[in-house]
């Protein structure tokens, strides 16, 4: 059965079936794949871009030292384009093939100054002309007398930022620093490359600082490899440490590698099956599913160890009456683990349904080669030594549940007191950001690069719909209207609206009609014009271009041609339905304002970051509610069993270890999110596994004595936590909050359950002498 | 003969760095040098496109670290603020190359050292006036002012701009004073070139 597993997963390697993107954990029906898509264009603008300043005491050091930066970033060929000098030609291209139609594309401020003041318009070109400093559009004024190009040009490119020799030059009180942009070739970056640009920023850095100056770098991909980087080197400090610390300890108690390998090969098994299936049921899976997919199989470690440890628990132990023994404790902790995960079937997210078919599957072809294939390979296997940790557990569980029973006065209240206080202080915290761990110089840096450089895009946009170009340019207007309000009352710096930039071919003509009535028609023009001295044919010059543009119009497609890529992707086209267009934000201070624009008509406003941690508390709440049924139907499935008094005794167990690991969330005031639910159900699974264990060793009716069933249960719980403690405990150490908060709930409830569970079968034990 | 006045020709030149620089140190020398500079301007722009040129006048302030206040009073009042990084008009910001601020500041101010980074200097300093003659290296500068001609005595006292395309701005300043405080009309106009 598992070459057949083992065969389609090969087959389905090749295939691409890893989900990432986390509008496929919404469930179904609220997947938008517009949403979607326009999501992926505006990610995939920011994932690549990465902002490079160095700063130096001179202007002439800061340019020196950012062409040799990007000298050094060209040869490392990670980035497609590397922008440190502006280009001007481009902008003179543009220029020359906007201007024909520069009669019909206003800027919207001139538009308001030509229907209230007409006149206001020619007294701000004749302070310009006056103005010592206008040179720039004084030299325009022949080909544009009235100066309106220029205007539409200006308003074109908002940022008053500072040229020196062409490069973007900025400063603060004691540097100044030049701009260079890179885009990255490619968005998604291998952990390679990721590693080849952080070596790069670190590079670089050290040069430029060498020279005498300072680098400051930031953007998606270095928050990215940055995080790449730390968990790389979490994940291997702590899978070295928990590998290292399983294989001392099954080798010292053992002494043999065999109980090592049969565990691995358990899991091993589960979770390769678990994969294939969830590929072919779903064909894709997420990377959710697998992380906590694979946690929970973890449980299965449990089973392998429980049939190991018997092992000591009868004189002339061989494997098949081994399993006989254990078999009924076996496929009770299978029964109830799978009928745990039942519950997450019925939820309407599919992040749930897959953990819950990945586990499911998992947990059940593990338990099927410890069944199976255990009693084969465990032949001959009889250790005879008894081992220090075995003499430990066995004093353990004989004493310590006399001292908890003796000291139940006390013990008890401050227990009560303990959950009451902890549970009281659990707050839940479902904010995304915290899935990210990054440097706080990396985050300081990036701040001051806000602070000097209002360029960045924000993780929040807009999305205008309209059923036809006509209806998404009017909604679109409308939302540019007030997002123009909003920059005045200084709630964001800045936006990009292609309204802004083209007004379509209605409004082109309104516009020429605007001129056409205010300047031309009133005869302004020629008295603004004759006043200035221009001659007589330049006069006429003018009227007769103005007159000749009048039937001009520009199309959007043809307006998007002659735009910068970042203008071109706001616009994502339209079909047979609607027509779709982003508008970006720069520099919110005031998110609210902003979210509330949504109730215009056509606007979407899209918060990936809001969206997903509202989706992470929905999940916490669903999950929640099924944890409190998984926990019910375990019950439940125990009473039917063992008696309802048994049942709650078992039960008692792993509760009490899950209201434990809330209570230390509350008071060593950590993360409570989603992820702690699931380090719950863990914490459920192998609390309920050590119970029955200790239960079935009081019931125990082969030849076997119930202490030495005792005593190699003990030592198998005492081994599964310890094993459970060092694959997932360990991950407590973690800087990324959600992992450690989960690695801090497994510690604790996998404590809390060893530390109960020898109470249960005590009593019957004593009842039984 | 001729070829004597190539040598002495060439002679020059190749002084004409280092003697570059003692002029500049000797015209600054004779500059009064106060943090404040105010006087009356009389501007006219020749632009190649109008028949007749723009005239206007009106008042300046230079203050050593604000930057500068440039009030035209006729024909059309307006407020110009500059300084080493910001310029301000009555409209808005305007998008200039830094260069411009900091040249246009420290022309006024006579601060000749910081106008020999960004521009190749020759002048003559004679008795009673010296003279500079100024051209870009910026290469975006290039493109729209070909020189620049300063003169004066103790105080700037004409500016001549050639540009690029052939326009002309001439500039004179009277009235010059030295007060040791900006009025409170200054001071309010310099704030708003703070950010």
């Amino acid at each position: 059965m598992m070459l057949v597993v083992g065969i389609s997963g090969i087959r389905l390697l090749t295939k691409n079936w890893l989900e990432t993107g986390f509008l496929a954990l919404l469930p179904v029906t609220e997947q938008q794949p517009e949403i979607a898509r326009a999501i992926a264009q505006h990610n995939d603008q920011l994932n690549r871009k990465v902002i490079w300043l160095t700063g130096a005491t001179s202007s002439q050091t800061a340019i020196v030292q950012a062409r040799q930066l990007k000298q050094q970033l060209q040869q490392s060929g990670l980035f497609s384009t590397l922008l440190l000098e502006l280009p001007q030609q481009q902008y003179s291209k543009q220029y020359q093939q906007l201007f024909p139609y520069r009669y019909q594309l206003l800027d919207a401020q001139t538009q308001l100054t030509l229907d209230k003041n007409p006149q206001e318009l020619l007294s701000q070109n004749l302070e310009t002309l006056y103005s010592p400093m206008g040179q720039m559009t004084a030299a325009d004024l022949e080909h544009d007398p009235l100066l309106i190009f220029s205007r539409y040009f200006n308003a074109q490119h908002p940022l008053k930022l500072s040229l020196e020799q062409g490069i973007v030059m900025l400063h603060d009180a004691d540097k100044f620093w030049a701009l260079l942009l890179t885009d990255l070739t490619d968005q998604h970056l291998q952990l390679d490359k990721l590693e080849t640009l952080l070596a790069l920023v670190n590079k670089t850095t050290t040069n430029v600082q060498e020279a005498g100056g300072e680098l400051m770098v930031t953007g998606m991909p270095i928050f990215t490899a940055y995080g790449a980087d730390s968990a790389k080197q979490e994940i291997s400090t702590v899978g070295v440490g928990s590998s290292l610390g399983v294989i001392v300890l099954l080798l010292l108690t053992f002494r043999s590698l065999r109980p090592l390998l049969l565990s691995s090969l358990a899991i091993g098994c589960g979770l390769l099956a678990a994969w294939v299936v969830s590929i072919l049921v779903f064909g894709k899976i997420h990377i959710i599913t697998l992380v906590f997919g694979a946690s929970l199989i973890g449980v299965a470690d449990d089973y392998a160890l429980h049939f190991v440890c018997d092992s000591f628990g009868a004189k002339n132990w061989r494997p098949r009456e081994g399993l006989k023994y254990i078999f009924p404790g076996l496929l009770i902790g299978l029964l109830t683990n799978l009928l745990s995960y039942a519950g997450l079937v019925f939820s309407p997210f599919p992040g749930l349904q897959e953990v819950a078919l990945f586990s499911a599957i998992g947990l059940l072809v593990a338990w099927l080669t410890v069944v199976l294939l255990f009693p084969l390979l465990l032949t001959g296997f009889k250790p005879d030594h008894a081992p220090v940790i075995l003499k430990l557990t066995h004093y353990w569980q004989q004493h310590w549940p006399v001292w908890l029973l003796k000291n139940k006065r006390w013990l008890i209240p401050v227990l009560l007191v303990f959950l009451a206080g902890g549970l009281w202080q659990v707050k839940p915290r479902d904010d995304v950001r915290l899935l990210q761990s990054a440097p706080t110089a990396l985050l300081a840096i990036t701040d001051k690069i806000k602070q000097l450089l209002p360029v960045s895009q924000e993780n929040q946009f807009f999305l205008v719909s309209g059923h036809d170009q006509r209806e998404w340019y009017l909604n679109e207007q409308q939302l540019l209207r007030r997002l123009n309000a909003l920059t005045q009352q200084h709630k964001l710096t800045q936006y990009r609206g292609l309204g802004d930039y083209w007004p379509d071919e209605q409004s082109q003509q309104q516009n020429y009609q605007r001129l056409d009535t205010a300047l031309y028609q009133s005869g302004l023009l020629k008295h603004y014009m004759t006043e200035l001295g221009f001659s007589k044919q330049a006069i006429n010059s003018e009227l007769a271009q103005f007159s000749a543009a009048k039937n001009r119009t520009l199309s959007l497609p043809e307006w998007l041609a002659t735009a910068d890529e970042e203008k071109q992707q706001l616009w994502l086209g339209c079909d047979a339905s609607r027509c779709l267009s982003r508008v970006t934000l720069i520099g919110i201070t005031d998110l609210p304002a902003l979210s509330d624009l949504q109730n215009l008509q056509g606007v979407t406003w899209v918060d990936q970051v809001e969206q997903l941690s509202s989706l992470f508390a929905r999940y916490r709440l669903s999950i929640s509610v099924l944890l409190i049924a998984a926990y019910l139907l375990v019950y439940g499935g125990l009473g039917l069993k063992f008696g309802w008094r048994n049942a709650l005794m078992i039960t008692a167990v792993p509760v009490l270890a899950a209201l434990v690991a809330l209570a230390m969330l509350g008071w060593c005031n950590q993360l409570f999110s989603l992820f702690n639910l699931f380090a719950l159900l863990l914490v459920l699974g192998i609390g309920v596994d050590d119970a029955i264990f200790f239960f079935m060793a009081d019931h125990s009716t082969d030849d076997a004595t119930t202490e030495d069933r005792r005593a190699s249960t003990s030592l198998a719980v005492t081994l599964s936590a310890l094993t459970t403690l060092l694959a997932f405990g360990l991950l407590a150490a973690s800087s990324t909050e959600i992992v450690h908060a989960f690695g801090f709930t497994v510690a604790a409830g996998i404590l809390t359950a060893l530390v109960f569970s020898p109470l249960v079968g005590y009593k019957a034990q004593n009842s039984q002498i | 003969m001729t070829d004597f006045i190539k040598f002495l020709l060439l002679f020059i030149l190749s002084l004409n760095q280092s003697h570059a620089a003692a002029v500049l140190d000797s015209i600054t020398a004779r500059l009064v040098k106060t943090p404040i500079t105010q006087g009356n301007f009389q501007q006219e722009k020749r632009l190649k496109i109008l028949r007749k040129p723009l005239l206007s006048t009106g008042l300046f302030t230079y203050h050593q670290s604000k930057g500068v206040i440039w009030k035209t009073l006729t024909p059309i009042p307006s407020l110009l603020l500059v300084n080493d990084t910001r310029l301000m008009t009555g409209q808005d910001e305007q998008a200039v190359p830094a260069a411009f601020g900091k040249v246009f500041k420290a022309m006024l101010g006579g601060d000749l050292k910081v106008l020999s980074e960004g521009f190749d200097i020759s002048g003559t300093n004679q008795k009673t006036t010296w003279q500079l003659q100024l051209k870009p290296k910026d290469e975006l500068l290039k493109k729209i002012i070909s020189t620049l001609l300063l003169s004066g005595d103790n105080e700037l006292r004409h500016l001549e701009l050639q540009e690029t395309g052939g326009n002309l701005t001439y500039i004179n300043f009277v009235n010059i004073t030295h007060p040791d405080h900006l009025s409170p009309e200054q001071q309010a106009d310099f704030e708003h070139l703070s950010p």
